[in-house]
Formats: C-alpha cells, sequence, structure tokens
C-alpha cells in the first residue's frame, strides 16, 4: 500500500520544527531522501498520510509564529501515543540516524544498526554539541586544544520559513 | 594456507628535473623588485589551482571512486606545499607573501594568473572534461622552451624564469639576495601529509631546490626520457601531477616500462564518472537573492575561506606557527562545501562552493 | 609447511608483531599463526585501504559504537565482547564463561593487528616502585627485574610504537626526569591537551586534596600517547638491530632530527598527525595511531610466513624432552562453519603471543608450562571507576584523543599498603562511556518533552559542559581471579572458551571509596556538578562500608603466566622463556607480575623487546 500523495513537502518544514535545524541545514546533510524512505517504509501508509494531514494544518495553523507552533507541535504531534511515536522517531533519525523502533527491537547491541554509514556521520546531535562524529569529518591536529572553530550558533529558526 | 606478503618497497620520488643549466644572464628581470613580485605571482599560480581541484574532489565520493579521490588529494597537498615554498623563497628575499588581499583570489572561470590565456580554469564537478583541463594546467614544458615570466605556455617555463631571475639576482647583488629573516621559514615540522619534502629556504641552492620540487611534482619530466635505466612509473613511484591526471583520464595505471609521452598501458582502475555531484559550475554569491538560505551558506563557505586564507598570511609573515592553525580552518572549510553540495537548486543541480573574495 | 622454522609465532597483536619484526630482520625464519582473517592481514596500499574501510563502515553503521564492532566477529575464534557483559553470574551465553562473583569487564581482538586495533594507546611508562610492590608496600609480589633493567627496553618500545609525549612534564610520585634520562626525549612532541584539560587543570593543578587525615597535592600531566604529532628534532634513534657481534638488540643512531613519523599502512602520507577523529577506541580511520599492522609490515617478508584464519589449539609436548615437538591448529575456510583442517607447525623455538586470556587457554588445554600452577592466575585489570558531571562552561568534549592529560598523585605513596594506587586520566569524551551520550542526552530531551529549538538548544547547553574523570585502580595479583578450561565449554572448532573465575577484593574496593573522596574534592574545585549513579543493575557493582561503586574494565588482561625468579611461583623466567620447555617463550601482559598503574602495552612491549633478544640469542647459541 503506498501513502495518499508524496509528502517530501512537507517532510523538511516539519522535521525543522521538529528538530531545531533549519530546513537548509538538514538538506545540506544530504539525508532527506533516505529519511523520507525511512518513515515510509517503516510506517504504514495510513499512519504516514494521518501524520501529514495533522502536520499541514499544525503548520497552517501555527502560521509560522514560533510559540504557536511548538505549542501546537507539543500536543498534535509529539506525544508518543500519536502516529506510532512518528514524530519522536524522525527526530531521533536526524539527531543520531537511528530509526529508534529498529534499534529497540534489535535482537543485542552488536546487532543493532544505524540507518546507513552516512546516517551515523550525519546526526545532528554533533552539531548541536559543537562538534563531530567521533570517527568522521576530523577537525585537524590540535583542533581540540581550542574552542570549536567560529561561535556555536544557535539555529536560526527564522530560516525554516524559508523553506523551499 | 600460508601467505607471502611482498616486502612493501619505500615510495621512491621520481627525479623529475633536468640537470641546471649553466648560470648566465637573465634579460627578463630588471630588478630585484620585480623578482619579489614574480614570486608573489608563483604563489597566486600555485594557490588559483586549489580551488579547482578541491571543488572537483569534493564532488566525488571517497569510496566508490576511491582512486580519482586519492590521486586528486595527493595533488592539492602538493599545491599547498607548492605554494608554502613559493612563500619561503619569498620571505628568503625579504618579499611580503601577500594571501588575502581581495585581488588574490582570481574569479573563476580564470586563466592561470599570468599566463598565455589558452584555457580557462574552472570550479566544475568531476567530469572527463575537468580532468582535461587538469591536464593542460599541469602540461610538461617541452624540452627547450625559453624560460617566460609573462604569457607562459607551461607554468614550467614560468619557474625557469624565476630560477634564472633569483640566480642572476643573487649573483650581481653585493652579499646576496638571501638575507630574509629566518624566522619567517615555514619548516617540515608545520607542514606534513603531503609527498615532498617541505624546505626551509636561506640559499639560493635552497631556492633551486624548492623550485625543482615544485616543478618536478607538477609537470615531471618534459616528454623524453633522458636517463633510460630510470623508472618513471610503478607503484612505487611517486610521479608528477601530469601523470596521475593522465592515469585518470584514461583510467589505467602507468607501467614501469611506460614511456612519458604515451598514454598509461598498465592496470585497469575503476573510475565512475558518473558518480559525481551534479554542481552548478562556478557558482557565485550573485546567482542568490541576499538573505537566501543558499546566499547564506555560500558566504559562511567564503568567510571560512577568507579566515583560512588570513590564517595562512600570517603564517608567512612572521608566525610559521600558525600553519597548524589552518589545518582546521582547511577541515572546517571541506565540510561547508560539502553541505553545499547536498542543496539542490531546483533545476537538478546542486550548489557548491564559490571561493569568492568577501571581507571578514 | 612441513619444513622447520626458527620460529613458530602465535598472533600479530604487537607482542607477536614485534618479534616477527626483529627476528625476520635478524634474518631468522619465522612462521605467523593468526586467528583472524586474511583480509585483515592485507599490508599493501589497495587491499589494505579496501580492508580498513570496511571497518570504517562497520564502525558507521553500528548503532553501538562498542570496542570490538568495527571488527568482524568470528564463530571459530570469537573475541570476549563487553556489550556481553551482564549484572549476572555465571553467565556463559558470550564467549566468556563468566564464573564470578563478578564479571570480568575487558575485551580484546582477535583479528591481525590484534587488539591495537582498538586500543588508545596511552602509553606511560610503570614507575621504580611498581617493581617492588612485595618489598615496598607488603602487596602482591616484587618482579624478578627492576626499573631500571627494563629502562632501555622501554626506550625501544617508545621507537617502535612511536610516543608522543614531554618528557619533562612526567613529574610525580616515584616519577620525574630521572625515571628517562636526562637527555631523553620522546620520538614526537606532545600531543596538544584539550582545552576541557585547560579547564581542569586551571582548576585542579596544586589542588590539595585530603584523604584519610592526608593531604596530596594533585598535578595535570600530559599523556605520552602512541599517536603521531609532530617529531622532535631532539630525537636521535633511528631504528632497532640487532648486533651479531654483541649479540645484543640495539636502539640504533644518534642523529636529531631523523625520525620519520610511520603513517597508515596503505599510505604512507595518511595519518603523520592525530587528526582529532575522537574515535581512537575503536578504529582510527586515518592510522595517526599506532596498531601492531605497522610494526609487522616492517618485518623482512622474504623470511616471513603469515598463515591466516590458522586457530591453534595445542601445543605438541615431547614428555620425554620436555621440549615442544609442534604446535597444532585448526585451518578454517568459513568463519561461521565447524569444518577445519588440522595442520602441526614445526620450529626450532615456539612463541605464543595471543594475548594473555588465550595464551593461557593453550597452554591450559595442552597441559603445558604449568608445573607452579600459575598458569591462568592472577588475572588482573584496571579496576575503571568512573565520575561524571558538568562542568558551569563550555568545555567542548568529544574532541581530540580519549585522553590528553592525567593525574598522577595517587600512582605512588604508602597508602598502597592498604589500597589500591590509581592514575586519573581526564576523559575528553564526555559521558559517552558511562551513558552513551550523546544518543541518551537526545532521548532524555524526548522524554522529557523537548522538541525543536529547546532540544536543540538542551544538547547545546549539556553535552558542550560534560565531565568525565578515570579513576583506574591497580588491580593487585590473586590467585582466585583466574581463567580455566573445561570440556563442557568449547567453541565452534572444539577450542576451549575460556572460564573465568573473578572479584574485586577489599583492597580494590577500599580504593574506590578513597578515589570518590578525591574525586568529590576534584569536582568540588571545578564547581563540576555530580551526574554520577552507581547502580545495583550495572555489571561490576560492589559495595564497600554500605556503599555501592561500579567498576568497568580497562581492557588491560594481565597476569595469566607471570614472570618470576622462581619455578615454583612463576611461568616464565625473565627472559620470558618457560621454567617447563626451554623451547617455548611467551610474549605479551600475561607476563606481567603486577600492573603497576600504567596502561600495561608500553611496559609489554619492552618486555617482548626482551624476549626477543633471547630468543636470538638461543638461537644462535
Ligand atoms: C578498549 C581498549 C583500550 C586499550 N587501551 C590501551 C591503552 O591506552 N594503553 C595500553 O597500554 N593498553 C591499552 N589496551 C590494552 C592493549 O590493547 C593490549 O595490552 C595489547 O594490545 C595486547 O597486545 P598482544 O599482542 O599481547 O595481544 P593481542 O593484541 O590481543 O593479540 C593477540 C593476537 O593473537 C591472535 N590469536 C589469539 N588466539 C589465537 C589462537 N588460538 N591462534 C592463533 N592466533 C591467535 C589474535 O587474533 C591476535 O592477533 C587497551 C585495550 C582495550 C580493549
Ligand atoms: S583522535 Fe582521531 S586521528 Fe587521533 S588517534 Fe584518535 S582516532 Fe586517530
Amino acid at each position: 500500500m503506498t501513502t495518499s500523495r508524496n509528502y517530501t513537502d512537507l517532510f523538511l518544514p516539519i522535521s525543522a520544527w521538529l528538530t531545531g535545524f533549519d530546513t537548509t541545514e538538514l538538506q545540506a546533510t544530504g539525508m532527506t531522501a533516505t529519511y523520507y524512505a525511512t518513515i515510509t517504509t517503516k510506517n504504514t501508509a495510513s499512519c504516514i498520510d494521518d501524520f501529514f494531514a495533522q502536520a499541514e494544518l499544525v503548520l497552517q495553523e501555527g502560521g509560522g509564529d514560533e510559540d504557536k507552533t511548538n505549542s501546537l507541535i507539543a500536543s498534535q504531534l509529539f506525544p508518543t501515543s500519536c502516529y506510532n511515536n512518528l514524530a519522536q522517531n524522525i527526530i531521533t533519525m536526524w539527531y543520531t540516524g537511528e530509526w529508534a523502533p529498529d534499534v529497540n527491537a534489535a535482537p543485542s547491541l552488536a546487532e543493532a544498526h544505524n540507518i546507513s554509514p552516512n546516517a551515523y556521520v550525519q546526526g545532528l546531535m554533533w552539531t548541536a554539541a559543537s562538534t563531530h562524529p567521533p570517527g568522521a569529518k576530523q577537525p585537524g591536529y590540535g583542533s581540540w586544544a581550542d574552542p570549536p572553530i567560529g561561535p556555536p550558533v544557535d539555529a536560526p529558526l527564522t530560516s525554516i520559513s524559508n523553506a523551499r | 594456507m600460508s601467505q607471502h606478503y611482498q616486502a612493501p618497497a619505500p615510495r621512491r620520488r621520481q627525479q623529475l628535473f633536468r640537470p641546471d643549466e649553466p648560470l648566465h644572464g637573465c634579460g627578463l628581470i630588471t630588478s630585484l623588485d620585480s623578482l619579489r613580485s614574480h614570486l608573489q605571482t608563483a604563489i597566486e599560480i600555485e594557490h588559483s589551482t586549489i580551488p579547482t581541484y578541491l571543488t572537483t574532489l569534493y564532488t566525488i565520493n571517497p569510496i566508490t571512486n576511491a582512486f580519482a579521490y586519492q590521486t586528486i588529494q595527493s595533488v592539492v597537498m602538493e599545491e599547498m606545499l607548492h605554494m608554502t615554498l613559493a612563500a619561503n623563497i619569498m620571505n628568503a628575499i625579504g618579499g611580503h607573501p601577500a594571501v588575502n588581499t581581495n585581488d588574490f583570489i582570481p574569479e573563476y572561470p580564470t586563466y592561470l594568473p599570468h599566463s598565455d590565456d589558452a584555457f580557462l580554469v574552472p570550479l566544475q564537478k568531476f567530469c572527463k572534461d575537468t580532468v582535461d583541463v587538469f591536464l593542460k594546467i599541469e602540461k610538461p614544458a617541452h624540452k627547450f622552451v625559453p624560460p617566460e615570466f609573462n604569457n607562459y605556455k607551461t607554468i614550467g617555463q614560468f619557474y625557469k624564469a624565476v630560477k634564472y631571475g633569483l640566480r642572476y639576482w643573487d649573483h650581481v647583488t653585493p652579499g646576496g639576495i638571501f638575507t630574509g629573516d629566518k624566522s619567517l621559514q615555514v619548516t617540515c615540522e608545520q607542514y606534513y601529509g603531503g609527498g615532498g619534502k617541505l624546505t626551509a629556504v636561506y640559499s639560493l641552492s635552497d631556492a633551486v631546490l624548492a623550485i625543482n620540487e615544485i616543478v618536478g611534482q607538477g609537470e615531471g619530466m618534459d616528454g623524453t626520457i633522458e636517463d633510460p635505466d630510470q623508472v618513471f612509473f610503478g607503484e612505487d613511484v611517486e610521479y608528477a601531477h601530469y601523470y596521475k591526471f593522465n592515469e585518470i583520464r584514461h583510467e589505467r595505471r602507468y607501467r614501469p616500462e611506460d614511456t612519458a609521452n604515451c598514454p598509461p598501458t598498465g592496470r585497469r582502475v575503476h573510475v565512475d564518472w558518473d558518480a559525481a555531484i551534479n554542481m552548478h559550475p562556478n557558482p557565485k554569491m550573485k546567482d542568490y537573492p541576499v538573505g537566501s538560505p543558499l546566499y547564506n551558506k555560500t558566504l559562511d563557505f567564503n568567510q571560512s575561506y577568507m579566515r583560512l586564507l588570513t590564517c595562512i598570511h600570517d603564517a608567512f609573515n612572521g608566525q610559521p606557527d600558525l600553519l597548524m592553525k589552518a589545518v582546521p580552518l582547511m577541515y572546517d572549510l571541506k565540510y561547508k562545501a560539502l553541505d553545499l553540495l547536498n542543496l539542490p537548486l531546483g533545476n537538478g543541480e546542486m550548489a557548491g562552493p564559490s571561493f569568492e573574495y568577501v571581507a571578514i | 609447511m612441513d619444513h622447520e622454522y626458527d620460529v613458530v609465532l602465535v598472533g600479530s597483536g604487537i607482542a607477536g608483531a614485534v618479534i616477527a619484526k626483529t627476528l625476520t630482520q635478524a634474518g631468522k625464519r619465522v612462521l605467523l599463526l593468526e586467528a583472524g582473517l586474511a583480509a585483515g592481514m592485507a599490508l599493501s596500499p589497495e587491499p589494505s585501504y579496501a580492508n580498513y574501510q570496511r571497518y570504517l563502515e562497520t564502525f558507521y553503521s553500528k548503532a553501538n559504537k562498542a570496542t570490538n564492532g568495527p571488527y568482524p566477529d568470528l564463530p571459530d575464534a570469537q573475541s570476549p565482547d563487553v556489550l556481553q557483559i551482564e549484572a549476572k553470574t555465571p553467565y556463559d551465553e558470550g564467549y566468556l564463561v563468566q564464573n564470578g562473583p563478578l564479571p570480568f569487564a575487558s575485551d580484546c581482538l582477535r583479528s591481525p593487528g590484534g587488539t591495537t586495533l582498538h586500543w588508545l594507546g596511552n602509553v606511560p611508562r610503570m614507575l621504580p616502585n611498581d617493581f617492588q610492590m612485595k618489598t615496598l608496600y607488603g602487596q602482591g609480589v616484587d618482579w624478578p627485574i627492576s626499573y631500571d633493567d627494563l629502562k632501555p627496553w622501554y626506550e625501544m618500545a617508545e621507537y617502535e610504537i612511536g610516543v608522543s609525549g614531554d618528557v619533562a612534564a612526567q613529574v610525580g610520585p616515584d616519577m620525574d626526569r630521572s625515571n628517562y634520562g636526562d637527555d631523553y626525549v620522546f620520538p614526537m612532541k606532545e600531543i596538544p591537551q584539550s582545552y576541557q584539560d585547560q579547564v581542569w587543570m586551571k582548576n585542579t593543578e596544586n589542588l590539595s586534596v585530603s584523604l584519610y587525615g592526608k593531604d596530596y597535592n594533585v598535578t595535570c600531566v600530559s599523556m605520552p600517547q602512541g599517536r603521531n604529532s609532530i617529531p622532535n628534532p631532539a630525537y636521535r634513534k633511528t631504528g632497532i638491530f640487532w648486533n651479531d657481534e654483541t649479540k645484543r638488540l640495539e636502539l640504533a643512531g644518534d642523529e636529531p632530527g631523523k625520525y620519520e613519523v610511520v603513517g597508515a599502512i596503505w599510505d604512507q602520507n595518511t595519518g603523520n598527525r592525530c587528526e582529532g577523529n575522537a574515535s581512537c577506541v575503536p578504529i582510527c580511520p586515518v592510522q595517526a595511531k599506532y596498531n601492531a599492522l605497522k610494526t609487522l609490515k616492517k618485518s623482512d617478508h622474504s623470511k616471513l610466513d603469515i598463515a591466516t584464519q590458522a586457530v591453534v589449539s595445542k601445543l605438541l609436548v615431547n614428555d620425554t624432552t620436555g621440549k615442544l615437538d609442534g604446535i597444532e591448529y585448526k585451518v578454517y575456510a568459513n568463519p561461521a562453519s565447524p569444518i577445519y583442517t588440522t595442520k602441526v607447525a614445526k620450529g626450532k623455538i615456539y612463541v605464543l603471543a595471543a594475548g594473555a586470556l588465550e595464551n593461557a587457554k593453550i597452554l591450559l588445554s595442552s597441559n603445558a608450562a604449568n608445573s607452579s600452577d600459575q598458569v591462568g592466575r592472577n588475572l588482573m585489570d584496571h579496576l575503571v571507576m568512573l565520575m561524571w558531571g558538568l562542568f558551569p562552561e563550555k568545555v567542548y568534549p568529544y574532541r581530540g584523543p580519549g585522553c590528553t592529560t592525567y593525574l598522577p598523585t595517587f600512582r605512588d605513596g604508602e597508602f598502597r599498603k592498604d589500597f589500591a594506587a590509581w592514575i586519573s586520566p581526564l576523559d575528553n569524551w564526555g559521558w559517552s562511556w558511562p551513558t552513551f551520550a550523546p544518543g541518551s542526552d537526545v532521548s532524555n530531551g524526548l522524554a522529557a518533552g523537548k522538541f525543536g529549538k529547546a532540544l536543540r538548544d538542551s544538547l547545546a547547553d549539556t553535552v558542550t559542559r560534560q565531565a568525565l574523570l578515570h579513576f583506574e585502580c591497580e588491580q593487585a595479583p590473586d590467585p582466585n581471579n583466574r581463567i580455566t578450561v573445561s570440556p563442557q565449554y568449547t567453541d565452534l572448532l572444539g577450542n576451549y572458551r575460556p572460564v573465568i573465575q573473578y572479584d574485586a577484593s577489599d583492597y580494590m574496593r577500599k580504593s574506590f571509596e578513597a578515589a570518590k573522596k578525591v574525586g568529590d574534592q576534584i569536582f568540588a574545585a571545578n564547581g563540576i556538578e555530580d551526574f554520577t549513579d552507581y547502580n545495583p543493575s550495572d555489571a561490576d557493582y560492589v559495595t564497600w562500608k554500605n556503599r555501592g561503586y561500579t567498576f568497568w574494565g580497562a581492557g588491560h588482561i594481565v597476569g595469566t603466566h607471570r614472570m618470576g625468579s622462581s619455578p615454583a611461583d612463576s611461568v616464565v623466567k625473565p627472559t620470558q622463556q618457560t621454567w617447563d620447555h626451554d623451547n617455548l617463550y611467551l610474549v605479551g601482559c600475561g607476563n606481567m607480575p603486577t600492573l603497576g598503574t600504567s596502561n600495561p602495552t608500553l611496559t609489554m612491549t619492552a618486555l617482548t623487546f626482551m624476549a626477543a633478544e633471547a630468543i636470538l640469542k638461543q638461537l644462535e647459541a
């Protein structure tokens, strides 16, 4: 069964609100297509349809207003009971590169896998913490003796509305 | 089950340069100042190819296109070495390398600085055309080409002129010209990770060595092999850029028996020409509306680039230890370029690094 | 392979690689038997790069970044797995059979290159007093050799591993310039101390802490490390070679500025400096960190045969001569299949370098070298107690090598009569070890209802302030902490699995209490809010005076076939020849009678060079 339409246009903006990273930052990971494919294969079509229908409403109603949108998300999308916990799974996915239900269901920790090797490398939790994923994007000799390059940027939520 | 492993032979560096011709006068240089300004040109030439090579490098996957990736990467590392060597020569003769000025970065696509303007050097994705340009950049000088400062055909020609100029002015200047402050030299402590050795320049012979290293790594020999016993190619020989690129272009390694003016005939290597990110060629900030996400990201990239150049400038002008701080800035720049290459333009192409001067 | 070798060697970890390199360079013919996969033995550029990239991809792909994660799991030659260390004993679902009462918490790696593929690479030397624990403190045993005996061999080991560090900074209890000699420098300059270290140091250097009524002055020292940095122009050594005339192994060269950084096995230009990948455990992507394949690659390969996928099962002891007649090994084609062929290798001398667990296991399986009944006993590790908390300011962890600074204050002192000494590395990787941060910070944030900017901000605020302090406590030798074998427990090839009996004595438990008291004072001086949480459900949770502590394994598996001055209570002589069989040598951390507060590999490597000299002498006699 397939979803009633393709939601890639909504996937990025709602991901931006869920993660606190703007759509450009999310796209810059190069993971958008992989992650969209992940949520659609790991959930039923009706769950996806329902989630995005609700997400669209939330975005419309919120009208770009930060507090309003956040409180709508908190009540309509975020609770674990909603849409099979899809919202939180999306957040975990962008932050860690894991599809949480798969990792939790793995027979052992050693057999728990990330969505792809690159999903790990592009995990946004490292960016949020002003560092890089261990073993990738190495910062170069001696870099650790100084604070990270550039002031740690706070998420400019303003540009979320610039979503293409 | 027993397996024999061959002792890996130490890598040999190809001896690429011919013996130097005897000292003679050089009518091309009118003053020590003009010599210095030509060394500034040398730094600019060496720099000008780096954004080109880097951009192309970042459009391919280091694992699926491992051969091309490693080859281009090794060339970039050596270009950085050359730029540093040129700065060392400049400092050795009391000049001041400048790498942070607004005219330092060429506007891509560009002709090589002070060349005969025969071809343009672009910022574009990995493809056969791009590698053809690389081959033109690194094309060996013909054996008997005259030294040439301006309108040179090959970089080798240019350096030949520099070499003559250094010799001449060191000869005619009482006390010689290698009187620069020794503490300005960047040494091998601060530079690592590429083929070739960074030599500090304190004398004419150091400078000649440095130029030979630059030209040797770049173009290598000039189409004929002077010493028939010498092995020029093979897995354990590091050879000049032109030949490295030619291996990519022909998807084959050279064999030890191959000659310099023929294409490589060794074993095939895998080059995936189609697996490059489809970057829009020669991107510019002005392509995007001011303040748009793409504009901001590109600006951010260029600011990092300027920070890097500033760091290198300071390293070349009194604080050689700063060159170590340049490495983290280089990595930062790389990750920002890769971010840009993930951003779609909406027409099937991707954004990319623009390498433009911005004030910081 | 029926012809005779000078030496048949088991294992290609650092101990095996040092033997292979040293003996083949001295012209001896060596057969190396390695249990791991052929692919991992690739030493030429393209295959070794391809194989290593596979490790790296596997590392990226696994959700849990456990030490053995990147490397192939071989049912035919299993490795212990830290993910299988459970709070319950007896427990036999992993490779180790854990009879307890506490589970043994460290792992090692069966692969070409051995455990150095995933070691951290900290290489402080032991202290002179560490060699006389019995005499000075009434604990454990004395070594049959002194620090001074080992000193020249330490220099060899530091050359081979390629140590970066600052000799002048190595000052602390029983530790100063004289431990090294006036002119001595490490091959490379010290690895820069992290930004985080600098914050620690600002608050901790010369801090006075009190413990059981006594005051101690805490200092911070840069950690010597086996990872590449800037060559020290004052370093004068250029190579290790066998001098045929003097019959000595010599660290040669007396020319400054000649040290050549050893890059990745696939490309000498890669990994010339530590690039700050912050993943040394379990894998250094650029091989700036030392691993044993670098040493193995330097062997004279015309003298070296390597058999991979060859699992040694038994030593063939000739009861009449008391010598070994051969080594039996099982060759598998598919690492997950029980099918194998049995072969026998013969040499003049046999050397086991299979790691402390496997060496003991092979000896016990063969009833060899055990007239002292010490084989398998005195299993030791550093018991690592961790304390974690949040700095008041951002210190930006998760950057750089795992440890760049340590506190030497409790490495030695009269207190060793009473409780174990420890070394305290400052950890650069946040709470990743005890809590799996920052993944757990994401899930905790979600559980607290955070998403969007609030989640991002909370990670930016807390993960950047995470502090972790280690206390690596020196486990004293205890004959009841031991490995045995039993026909009840075998692996897919019918080889024995290690059966482990293990506990933490009062001497150890008291050191946890002491360490926590010191740690509390250091945290207070740094304004660190303590989030340490020792939980009865932790695998190695112990109590002492009604308080609970958790320790973790350090990966320092030591002491299962110790060296001594008498055949009555030790397995090998100081030459590391077994007392019982004069053509059998053991190398590795199993030989160490006590552990000290140093990560053991440097000391073990020094010992291994000693053994290599002894073997060459015996071959030439
Ligand atoms: C996470 C971790 C971090 C560490 N960090 C440090 C540190 O910072 N500093 C330090 O000093 N030490 C550290 N160590 C310890 C260090 O890694 C070991 O002491 C060292 O690598 C042991 O070397 P080895 O050659 O004796 O044994 P190993 O490296 O374990 O090698 C044994 C070899 O024998 C082979 N083998 C095993 N059994 C058989 C068999 N039956 N037949 C054939 N071959 C066999 C194996 O495949 C392997 O190649 C760490 C360990 C771990 C786990
Ligand atoms: S910090 Fe990174 S580069 Fe340095 S040794 Fe560790 S893994 Fe290798």
